[in-house]
């Protein structure tokens, strides 16, 4: 007992250290946190992209190359004629990067000694960025995922995180901008004020892209939100045709 | 169609209900999908029955049974946000229930399907929705 008992005292002697040292300073914005790690600075807490649905805010467009374009010049028409093609997630396939960078759900950010993870509300997706360790120049093609492999380390206030072995046929919004498998992701995040956190994100992918494509997004702090479930498959009414078409869900849907 | 009304007054009601049709205006109502299918831009009210209220992802659907021209019922499909969406802007899954007469505006569906996406919905019930804005 009295072992069990100077452990508790113990734990609530380190809780009560990591309090301390995340108590807010003079000119600092107070902690969002939910658990931030006091030796990092602190991007902790719950947060929401704003602004528009497209990759860019102001809709710019990677310069796109050979197939890629004539992809998306398909996508463009039919879009424009109302048609989605090729949206994995009318499927409820994941999002995966770097299209959850825009989804417009909220996600948490934890910060824990060595690590930096990314609970997202969207496909309950999981981030698990480990602190300084270099990207290698490439892993296992046969192991790209929705998410890839992230690599983080600090640069002064800034998180810069690089990200690879992406798989290839995800979008990155739904206007159905496609990118490549060699397509590799740096990230700066930083915490601009108390309530804003913002990430400058630079795709290259040399099979996809000219020259690399930087987009800046910001993100709202929302400390009363909690993450929901999310749960695709329990009433997907838009899955895609045999054209690879989203269907509408209506009842009386008239494109079939 | 008895909502909590809380400790709002009926123009603060007025004004959140304002506010949340921006909300929903400024975003297609899908975020699981995209948005081809809408014809953006215009909006469209209907008046009718609840049929159905499904309350589930990746999508909140209303079923809603509008008269038509011919004396016979037209089912429409609207077509909501998530359930975390809704959640967020005040709904639950008892704010709409099969028999209330409602009025709902939606972005109609461009290849005349009997359909839309959701922006917004008021009760003819009488008792205003409650419904409170994200933050």
């Amino acid at each position: 007992m009295r072992f069990l008992r100077v452990i508790a005292v113990g734990t609530l002697a380190a809780f009560a250290a990591v309090a301390v040292n995340a108590a807010p300073q003079p000119g600092k914005p107070a902690l969002t946190a939910t658990y931030a790690d006091a030796t990092q600075p602190d991007i902790s807490g719950l947060w929401v992209v704003t602004g528009a649905m497209f990759f860019s805010p102001d809709h710019a467009l990677p310069k796109l190359k050979g197939q890629y374009k004539a992809l998306y010049d398909k996508r463009t028409k039919a879009f424009n004629a109302g048609i989605a093609i090729d949206d994995p997630t009318a499927d409820c396939l994941p999002a995966g990067l770097p299209h959850l960078f825009i989804v417009p759900y909220p996600f948490e950010i934890m910060q824990t000694p060595g690590r930096v993870t990314m609970l997202y509300e969207y496909d309950s997706a999981v981030r698990r960025v480990p602190l300084g360790v270099t990207a290698p120049a490439s892993l296992d093609p046969d192991e790209a995922g929705y998410y890839g492999s992230s690599y983080g380390h600090w640069e002064g206030d800034t998180l810069v995180i690089d990200t690879i072995n992406l798989r290839g046929g995800t979008q990155l919004d739904f206007s159905g901008l496609p990118h490549s498998d060699a397509l590799r992701i740096s990230e700066r995040l930083h915490r601009k004020d108390a309530t804003t956190l913002e990430d400058r994100i630079t795709l290259t992918d040399p099979k996809a892209y000219e020259e690399p494509f930087t987009v800046t997004r910001l993100y709202r702090a929302r400390p009363k939100w909690k993450i929901a479930e999310y749960v695709c498959e329990e009433n997907n009414r838009n899955r895609t045709d045999a054209q690879g078409r989203t269907r509408s869900g209506a009842s009386k849907a008239k494109q079939e | 169609m008895r909502m909590s009304c809380g400790t709002y007054r009926i123009p603060a009601v007025i004004a959140v209900c304002l506010a949340i049709c921006a909300v929903f205006a400024a975003r297609p109502a899908t975020a699981h999908h995209s948005f081809a299918m809408y014809d953006r831009g215009k909006l469209i009210t209907i008046e009718g029955v609840v049929k159905e209220f499904q309350w589930a992802n990746p999508h909140v659907w209303i079923e809603v049974l509008v008269p038509n021209a011919k004396g016979a019922q037209d089912e429409w499909s609207v077509e909501c946000t998530s359930v975390n969406f809704m959640t967020r802007h005040g709904f639950t899954r008892h704010t709409l229930k099969p028999g209330d007469k409602i009025s709902i505006t939606l972005t109609p569906l461009k290849d005349g399907s009997l359909g839309g996406s959701f922006k917004s919905v008021k009760s003819l019930n009488g008792a205003p929705l409650a419904l409170e804005s994200e933050d």
